[in-house]
């Protein structure tokens, strides 16, 4: 069977199909009928609503009111993120300050010490200290 | 965008099909209609507002996954049956449906019903009885693409799969409906 001898078959079963489509249990076509009227009345609200704005001659206003709107939409979305970064920064910066004054002290409290830094390296020392601590 | 008309236009146009091609899968007339009537809302409620040339694609694909969507839940529900009832195996004969035992015939206008009318019927009755038989996939393919006219890309869209399996499975579909009508002694 080539390609042309099955689209001719294939058309063929879809008459079939068509003709055997039209005999149907006398309650299924009321029922589609009754799903369609259904499915038609939960057609998108929204298409309903925009339909006569759309459809109407005087709609600069609407249309000038409904940019402004979502602009105030990209700003309602938009503030909380910028607030949420500018208070990322400042924690940052601040917990860089307070880390920054931390080795300061302690780098001044090392140089200020009479022991040479290489004591502090040494396991010993430290063993010491911690048995004098006790 | 489309109107109301053209909506409902549309799927007066379509609904026949769509319950046939839902019977086809689920094999149950009051569940094929109830799957034509989820896919009329779901396309309603979500893309009414789209133009009525979107409509036939968007309508498939949104048919074809209500019918899995049954599936699924056929799926679920039979596993709590079998769990709560031993009873339930061996009464299921879903795979020995046969569309003849659901036959309507056409209505006789008056006495004029002749037997090759009858013969005309039963010939049908068993096209679309060797339809039903086609492996799902292959069967999904051939009816979009042949019944609904939907072109190899919007089947292939429908179907979730490539161009080329499309054209595979409609092949196959046609070369099968060949064989089993000849077995049959059916020529069109």
């Amino acid at each position: 069977m080539n390609h042309t001898e099955e689209l001719e078959f294939a058309y063929k079963i879809r008459r079939a199909l068509d003709q055997r489509s039209q005999v149907l249990d006398p309650a299924v076509p009321a029922r589609l009928a009754a799903a369609r009227q259904s499915a038609l009345s939960h057609k998108k609200e929204s298409v309903r609503a925009a339909a006569p704005v759309l459809a109407s001659g005087a709609h600069g206003a609407t249309s000038s009111f409904r940019l402004n709107r979502s602009w105030l939409q990209r700003l309602g979305i938009a503030a909380p993120i910028l607030a949420g970064l500018v208070l990322f920064v400042s924690l940052y910066q601040y917990e860089q300050q307070n880390h920054i004054n931390a080795i300061a002290d302690l780098d001044a409290a090392v140089l200020a010490d009479e022991l040479p830094l290489s004591a502090y390296a040494d396991h010993g020392f430290n063993a010491f200290l911690a048995k004098r601590g006790d | 965008m489309a109107t109301d008309k053209e909506l409902s236009d549309f799927l007066e146009e379509v609904e026949r099909r769509a319950f046939k091609q839902a019977l086809y899968a689920v094999r149950k007339q009051e569940s094929a209609l109830d799957v034509v009537q989820d896919a009329m809302m779901k396309l309603a409620a979500s893309y009414g507002d789209r133009p009525p040339a979107e409509l036939p694609l968007l309508f498939q694909r949104i048919l074809q996954n209500t019918i899995r969507d049954y599936f699924r839940r056929e799926k679920v529900r039979n596993v709590w049956v079998s769990l709560f009832s031993s009873h339930s195996r061996g009464d299921d004969n879903s795979e020995e449906f046969d569309l003849l035992d659901t036959y309507v015939p056409e209505e006789s206008s008056g006495a004029g019903s002749s037997a090759d009318k009858i013969e005309r019927a039963q010939t049908l009755a068993l096209i679309e009885a060797e339809v039903q038989k086609l492996p799902g996939r292959q069967r999904e393919a051939f009816l979009m693409r042949y019944w609904q006219e939907l072109d190899i890309a919007e089947t292939a869209i429908a179907m979730g799969c490539s161009e080329g399996s499309v054209k595979t499975h409609c092949s196959r579909a046609t070369h099968a409906l060949a064989h089993a009508l000849k077995a049959k002694g059916i020529s069109l």
